[in-house]
Parts: C-alpha cells; sequence; structure tokens
C-alpha cells in the first residue's frame, strides 16, 4: 500500500519555481529522511504534506485520495520547537486530542470519559519515558523532554503520515541519539510512515529505510528563481521496515526490552 | 471653541498639581515695583480688556504712569482664579462670589477695582416641556455645581418655595451643558451665556428663571490683591483709566464703538451681532459714574449677605470656616459683613470715583 | 572600579534608593508648604500634611454636611462601579474581538482596519455624540472608558493571537481539532494572560477617561469631587484624593499581576 505519492509535482511562488517535476512513491511504513542545502524546497514539500501549501502543477496523494488542502488528524507533526502548547501541563497536552475528538463543543470531557482519555495519555506517556513529568508544564521540561512530550501527543491520533520537521535539531548529541532510538522503537512498534526532514547528514543517512535528497540541477545566477529542486538522489538504507523488524525481532525480543528500559531511562 | 466664563474642559489632576508647584515658589509680594501681571478669561464682561490689551489702550495708561502691565488671557476661568490665588497674577477678572469662594476664603485680601457689569439676564434656569418653575421640584438639575448657576439656582428655589433637597444637583462641565441638554435624559439644566442662548433656542425650552430677576447680584469685577494695590496705587489708576477709555469707545452706535464690539465678538468666538445679544442681558457700566453708584449704594452688601449664606451652607469658605462670618467683607462705605479681624474681600470705589471726576 | 553598568546595588540600598526620589519630593513639598502658610495661614494651595490627613480623615468618617453622606466611600464606590465595568466589558469585548480578527483571515480583512481608525478617535472628542447617544447619566460614563480603552485592547489580543506561533495551530489541526475549538482550547486560555497584561496597560486610560467623564457630568465619584473642589482650590482634599486614586491603581494593578502569577504558572515561565 502506497502512502504518499507525488506525479509531476511542482510548486512555484509566482516566478520562482521552488519544486520542479517531483516523482515520488513512498509505501506505507517507511522511514523517509530528507536532507538538502538550505532553500532547496524539503521544508516547503513537508508543508505541502502537511496541507498548509498545496501544489501548482501535478499531483501529491495520500494513499489513494489527493491531498487535503488543510492540516488533519492523518498526518501527525513535530515541530523543532513550538509544538506543544505551552499553557497545558504535559498529561493535558496528550490528553487533549481525545478530548477535542469526543466533546466537539467544548473541547473537554468529564466525569468517566475524562478518567478514560487520562489514562490513555498516561500509557503514551509512559511510551515516550515521560509519566514522571506529567503535571509539568512545557517550560518546565528540556527540550529532549519537550520533543518526547511531541511525538506523544501527535501519536495520540495513530496518524497514517508521521511529519518531523527538524525535530531534534536544537538538542544536545547525546539526547539526540536518546531521540533517535525512541523515534525508530514507535516507527517499528506502531508501522508508522515517517517523513522527517534534517539538516544533519549524518541524521539522515543513518536514521530512516530511505534517504532523500532535494537540491538544485539547474542553476541560472541571472535568475535564482528560474528552476526549482528535485529528487537528486534516492537512496535505499539498511534501516529495514517493520514487517522485517518484527521477524527479526521475533528472534531477539529480550535483548531488545533492554534498550526499550534504557530509552526510558 | 466656546466662549465660557467657566472651565473650558476636563483639566486633569496633573496640571493642577504642576501648576501648583510652579506657582509655589512664584508668590506675590507686596513691595513697590513696576511690573504687574493681570489674567482675565473670555466672558461677555470682559472682552474689553483682550480689546485693550489688543489696541495699546492698556499698555498706554501703563505708560502714563511709568508701570508695565501683563494682560494674559488664560483659557480656563477657574484655572485664572487659582493662578491668582497661587500668586502668580496680581489681579484677575472674576464674579462676586468666586471672588470671595476662592481668593478670599483662601486668605488672599482681594479688592475689587472695577465693577464692570452685572448679569441682567446672562443666567438662567431652563426647563423642557414646561414653562412654570415649580416644575423643577423632583429633577436632576444639570449645571456647574458651586458657581453662580448653583448660586442662581438656589435663589430661583426660594422664589417658589423650594430648596435644594427638592431637586438633585448633577454637576456638569459648561462646555457639556449643551450636548448634555440634547440627551432625552436631561430636563433641566442652568448655564449661562452664550450657552444659555443655545439652550433657549432649543424646542420644548424654556427659561423659566433669569438673572434679571435678582439684578446686580452676579457682578463681573476686576479684582485685584489688596496688598499690591495698596503698595503701588499707580496700578489701580492705570488699569481704572484704561477700562474706562475702553468703555468709552465700545459704548454708542458710532464706526469706532461698532469696530470695537466686532472684535471683541470675533474674540470671543461668536459675531457682533452674537455678541450684542450676550451685551443686551448685561447691565455694563459705562459710565464710571453709574459704578460708583452702584457700589455705593446698600446693594453689594445685600448681594454678599446672600453669596456668602449660600457659599457657607455649601462649604465653599472651608471645612475650617465655623460660621459665615469666618472671611470679613468691607464695602465702599467702611461698612462690614463677617470678621473684622479677616477682612480678605473688598469692595473699593476710589478709583472708579477718580475716574468719574476726571482724575486720571 | 567596575563599569556603571556593572554595578548593581544591594537590597538595602537599592531599597533606599527607591524611596529617594518619593522622600526628595514630600521634602520640598513640607518646605514649599511651610514656607507659604507663613506668609499666609489660610493658603489653599500647599495644606500641610497634618492639614490632609485631617481633611482625609473627615472625608472618610465624617458624614458630609451637606449629604449626610461618608464621601471618600460614596466617590470610590462609585468610580470603582463605573471603571469595573467599563474595564470589564472593554476586556470582554477586546477578547471576543481580538481573537475573530487574529484568527480567522475573512473576519481580520473586515474589521480589524475598522478597529485600527476606531481607536485613533479622541474619545473626548465625542462626548456630545457619546452624550446624545447614551444620555449624561452612568451608561455615558461607562462608554467612554470602553470607547477610550476597547479598541486598544482589541488591538493588542489580536496581535498577540497572531503571535501565537503557527505551528500550534498547526499542531491543533492535525489533533482534529476545529476553528472553534482552537479558539477554545488553544488560542482563548494562551491569550488570557495577556488580556490582563493588555488591561494593565490600558488601566491608566482608563482612569483618566472615567476621571474625565466625572467631571463632566457626576453626582458624585473621585473625579467628580475633585473638579468640585478645584472650584475653590481645595488642595486639601484635592492631594489625598490624588494619593488616594494612585493608591486604588497601585493595588489594581498588583491585583492583576497576582491573578496572572496563581492563575496561568505557565505564563511567567514562558516569557522569562
Amino acid at each position: 500500500m502506497s502512502a504518499v505519492t507525488a506525479k509531476n509535482l511542482w510548486k512555484e511562488y509566482g516566478d520562482d519555481v521552488v519544486l520542479e517535476n517531483i516523482n515520488l512513491h513512498v509505501p506505507a511504513g517507511e522511514f523517509v529522511t530528507i536532507v538538502g542545502a538550505s532553500g532547496c524546497g524539503k521544508s516547503t514539500f513537508l508543508r505541502m504534506l502537511l496541507g498548509e501549501e498545496t501544489q501548482t502543477r501535478g499531483q501529491l496523494l495520500l494513499g489513494d485520495a489527493p491531498m487535503p488542502s488543510e492540516p488533519g488528524p492523518d498526518r501527525g507533526v513535530v515541530f523543532q520547537k513550538y509544538s506543544v502548547f505551552p499553557h497545558l501541563t504535559a498529561l493535558k497536552n496528550v490528553m487533549v486530542a481525545d478530548e477535542l475528538a469526543s466533546a466537539r463543543l467544548t473541547g473537554r470531557l468529564f466525569g468517566g470519559a475524562r478518567r478514560r482519555a487520562r489514562e490513555r495519555a498516561m500509557e503514551m506517556l509512559q511510551a515516550v519515558g515521560l509519566d514522571h513529568a506529567a503535571d509539568k508544564y512545557p517550560s518546565e521540561l528540556s527540550g529532549g523532554m519537550q520533543q518526547r512530550l511531541a511525538i506523544a501527543q501527535a501519536l495520540m491520533k495513530d496518524p497514517k503520515v508521521l511529519l518531523l520537521d527538524e525535530p531534534f535539531g536544537a538538542l544536545d548529541p547525546g539526547i539526540r541519539k536518546d531521540m533517535h532510538a525512541l523515534i525508530l522503537d514507535l516507527w517499528q512498534r506502531r508501522g508508522l510512515t515517517v517523513f522527517m526532514v534534517t539538516h544533519d547528514l549524518q541524521e539522515g543517512f543513518t536514521l530512516g529505510s530511505r534517504l532523500l535528497v532535494f537540491d538544485k540541477v539547474r542553476h541560472d545566477p541571472q535568475a535564482p528563481g528560474a528552476y526549482g529542486a528535485n529528487i537528486t538522489y534516492d537512496i535505499p538504507l539498511q534501516r529495514q521496515s517493520a514487517e522485517l523488524y518484527d521477524e527479526v525481532r521475533e528472534r531477539v525480543g529480550a535483548a531488545e526490552q533492554e534498550l526499550l528500559k534504557e530509552n526510558a531511562r | 471653541m466656546s466662549i465660557s466664563r467657566f472651565s473650558v474642559h476636563t483639566r486633569l489632576i496633573a496640571l493642577t498639581l504642576c501648576l501648583g508647584v510652579v506657582t509655589a515658589v512664584s508668590t506675590v509680594s507686596a513691595q513697590e515695583r513696576d511690573s504687574f501681571r493681570i489674567a482675565w478669561s473670555i466672558y461677555v464682561g470682559w472682552m474689553p480688556w483682550g480689546y485693550g490689551d489688543a489696541e495699546g489702550i492698556v499698555q498706554k495708561w501703563a505708560d502714563k504712569y511709568d508701570i508695565e502691565i501683563d494682560v494674559v488671557q488664560i483659557n480656563d476661568y477657574i484655572e485664572s482664579i487659582n493662578l491668582y490665588t497661587a500668586g502668580s497674577f496680581d489681579g484677575v477678572t472674576v464674579t462676586n462670589m468666586d471672588a470671595l469662594t476662592i481668593p478670599a476664603a483662601g486668605g488672599v485680601d482681594t479688592t475689587a477695582l472695577i465693577v464692570g457689569d452685572f448679569s441682567d439676564g446672562n443666567d438662567g434656569v431652563v426647563l423642557k416641556g414646561t414653562d412654570d418653575l415649580a416644575d423643577i421640584e423632583g429633577k436632576r438639575v444639570h449645571l456647574v455645581e458651586l458657581s453662580v448657576s448653583h448660586y442662581l439656582l438656589a435663589r430661583a428655589l426660594e422664589t417658589v418655595g423650594l430648596s435644594e433637597r427638592d431637586i438633585r444637583v448633577v454637576n456638569t462641565a459648561d462646555a457639556d451643558i449643551v450636548a448634555a441638554f440634547n440627551s432625552r435624559d436631561v430636563e433641566a439644566a442652568v448655564a449661562w451665556n452664550p450657552q444659555l442662548g443655545e439652550l433657549r433656542r432649543m424646542p420644548d425650552a424654556n427659561v423659566v428663571f433669569d438673572s434679571s430677576q435678582i439684578p446686580g447680584e452676579i457682578m463681573d469685577l476686576l479684582v485685584v490683591n489688596t496688598e499690591v494695590l495698596e503698595a503701588n496705587p499707580a496700578l489701580g489708576k492705570a488699569l481704572t483709566g484704561a477700562w474706562y477709555e475702553i468703555m468709552e469707545r465700545m459704548s454708542g452706535d458710532d464706526a469706532i464703538a461698532v469696530e470695537a464690539r466686532t472684535i471683541m465678538g470675533d474674540a470671543a468666538g461668536t459675531d457682533l451681532e452674537g455678541y450684542e445679544a450676550q451685551l443686551a442681558s448685561t447691565t455694563m457700566f459705562y459710565d464710571p459714574a453709574d459704578a460708583v453708584g452702584f457700589v455705593e449704594s446698600g446693594q453689594p452688601l445685600e448681594t454678599m449677605e446672600n453669596v456668602r449664606q449660600f457659599a457657607f451652607e455649601h462649604g465653599l469658605l472651608g471645612e475650617r470656616a465655623p460660621s459665615p462670618d469666618f472671611v470679613g467683607i468691607q464695602f465702599a462705605d467702611g461698612s462690614m459683613l463677617g470678621s473684622e479681624a479677616n477682612v480678605k474681600f473688598r469692595f473699593n470705589a476710589d478709583y472708579m470715583r477718580m475716574a468719574r471726576d476726571g482724575e486720571l | 572600579m567596575k563599569r556603571i553598568i556593572n554595578q548593581t546595588p544591594n537590597r538595602p540600598t537599592g531599597l533606599a534608593l527607591g524611596l529617594l526620589p518619593f522622600v526628595l519630593v514630600l521634602l520640598v513639598y513640607m518646605v514649599a508648604s511651610a514656607a507659604r502658610l507663613a506668609e499666609n495661614p489660610n493658603d489653599p494651595l500647599l495644606p500641610s500634611l497634618s492639614a490632609m490627613a485631617e481633611a482625609f480623615q473627615r472625608l472618610a468618617t465624617e458624614p458630609s454636611r451637606r449629604t449626610g453622606e461618608l464621601v471618600l466611600w460614596v466617590d470610590t464606590a462609585a468610580s470603582l462601579t463605573r471603571l469595573g465595568l467599563g474595564v470589564l466589558i472593554s476586556m470582554g469585548m477586546g477578547l471576543v474581538v481580538g481573537i475573530f480578527t487574529g484568527l480567522i483571515p475573512y473576519v481580520r480583512r473586515a474589521f480589524s482596519p475598522f478597529v485600527t481608525v476606531l481607536s485613533m478617535i479622541p474619545p473626548l472628542a465625542v462626548l456630545p455624540i457619546l452624550f446624545i447617544a447614551f444620555g449624561v447619566g452612568e451608561l455615558a460614563k461607562v462608554v467612554l472608558i470602553i470607547f477610550g480603552i476597547a479598541p486598544f485592547i482589541m488591538r493588542d489580543v489580536q496581535q498577540r493571537v497572531e503571535e501565537l506561533p503557527t505551528e500550534q495551530l498547526v499542531k491543533a489541526q492535525t489533533l482534529g481539532a476545529s476553528t472553534w475549538q482552537i479558539m477554545l482550547r488553544v488560542v482563548l486560555p494562551q491569550v488570557f494572560p495577556r488580556l490582563l497584561d493588555a488591561t494593565r496597560l490600558a488601566l491608566g486610560s482608563a482612569w483618566l477617561f472615567l476621571i474625565a467623564s466625572e467631571a463632566i457630568a457626576a453626582t458624585e465619584g473621585l473625579g467628580y469631587r475633585i473638579f468640585l473642589v478645584r472650584r475653590y482650590l481645595d488642595m486639601e482634599t484635592i492631594l489625598p484624593y490624588v494619593a488616594w486614586i494612585t493608591l486604588l491603581a497601585f493595588l489594581v494593578d498588583i491585583l492583576l499581576r497576582l491573578i496572572n502569577r496563581y492563575c496561568f504558572p505557565w505564563y511567567g515561565g514562558r516569557r522569562s
């Protein structure tokens, strides 16, 4: 099953061509990392996947249907900053997803429904190792913890596609490693399709199952906007998709459990 | 801009305070000197000062007595009196009531040098939908509280056997009283000209009582600091001389008089016709003999008795005043009201008499 | 010797420095007052501190000779009621209009220029219109305050809403939030403490318009009293009233600060 398909996709702002004739097929369960020089259109591409921008030519499909023209619950997102709501505690940041779904008018749940949403949110916090910080506000959390929270929040809606916009760019290297382990684990356990934009080439090369490089092939020094970027490299990586991973995990399950505990710490 | 004897608009406390600090260091001293400052504000009976200043008449008389007189227009009537009381000016244009309640009650010994006119219909009580003053009972009456309007209202109520307890006074700035009267919920107001004229013109509005029914009780004066005057009689002579030259110029129907009244009307924000309408409800003492006659009559004493009772009842003499006698008032013939030990307001006919007798 | 920008006073010194201007002003006042009173014991302009204290006590505890009321409390209650009503209504309007214009492009296009122009009109200049439209009673006074500060609050709230990171709005949408839910759960709670900040800034103007409105037509109120007794230069009443108004304004400001600190604990942390 395909998760995202682009056919002859163009994006232009007036005379400036940003993306030029992109063709891409990403099957469900891939972990796609996207790298490229700044201004190469990788963020524009991510915004198109989010629904914040629409193509000017060609087609962009989510599954088999055209990409919706605004953000929605079928695509989760984690940004580098401002991904979580500063006025809600960690627990409420995660709970809010269920509250919004169940209480259309007030956006709040009460009584038993609230308790159930709370339990579900606690489970999710546990999965990202934040259960001990449930009652803290984001400003009281470290950068890494904030990003864990953002991931937990994004996963509450069980999105088909998870979009990560330089999610670990602002983190220290050690913490970044922990985050890599976490996101890989979640990807594999939940069978997500992940698109991650990064400016860290090494992260791009080692983290996912497929690497896309966005770049401009042609360049006109007189008119920098005349030509857009394309996918210049499309490299399959070592990291395997969830099915293969599951096979392997069957055999070395115990060791994996150890790793998880480490992450939780 | 409206012409008014009273506050032009909402002036803030800060201003009062600033003035306070500025003037705190500049009190008038009584020594003999040759430079003086007189404040005036726009009102029908005081427009001649502006004219006399602009036409050089004040300058001419100051030169004659070898002094300097600076005539300064202050846009806010109350502020001009406060500045005088604080000591920034040697004299100010003021009504008899305000002269008693502001400088005199504030301990500044003040002499009424020139009695220029009295209101003869310039102040009035206006009601909507009735021409009977007695119908005012129970109404909310809009007026500048503690002003001559308030006094006029008190005198009006007496004539129909009512008192202030039978109505409710709403303090309303003079600049806003016309706009307020347009509002449906305002049925009664007391005002002076030109606002009174505007109110009178509104449909359904009737002037049920005006100052022509208490003639001579609301006087427009030029007062000066008594100590300054005593130390510098030249100031009194120059001011009085200038005033009656202006009076002579502006009275009558010759071209000079019409031109003078036109200039005054312009300066007052109206025109010749509007200014003459206001003059019609004012008894001007063009002739110093009339002014002397008025001041030497029993009328000022009778009036000030009413005024000081009113002022005391309304707390205008200050909280420390134990009775209306607190401030002493001296009249031209030497008769007295109130405390002889604390005379702070004096009617003086000497200089007007000199003008009458051609001794200036 | 360290540069002066790197030198900070310790706590007691800082406190003393903070008090210094107050003490200086008080001293200057006392000297000037004593000098004037020596010349004229009835001088109304700069009454002595004890005279003002007496006057204040009299206004607060002795029924007025004319009306039998405790003047200070009647005035304070009337003024605070007007101020409170005007400010609360302005806050409500500011919140609703600000959120809608800040969040919804169609509403912004339709109303934002209008609100901007509205906020430029000096309210005192349209007083006659306010009188005719709203009478000269309590309503007009409250409306004057609203007219004076609501447009400012609306614009401020709108700006705060526009400043919310797009990421948050996108995130909320990926969590399935509708426009209404975004307003309710994302924008409103984040804008509320900013609304209180804007209100604190607007309070100065609110007091100004309150006092102006009371100067124009009133039967009681703090501004009414000041403008009334101004007629006989009763600084004994005016100066304590000014101090009292300053104190009230100061307390209201502290109250709003405390509300922000205790009701929105996340807010201060985020700003720092």
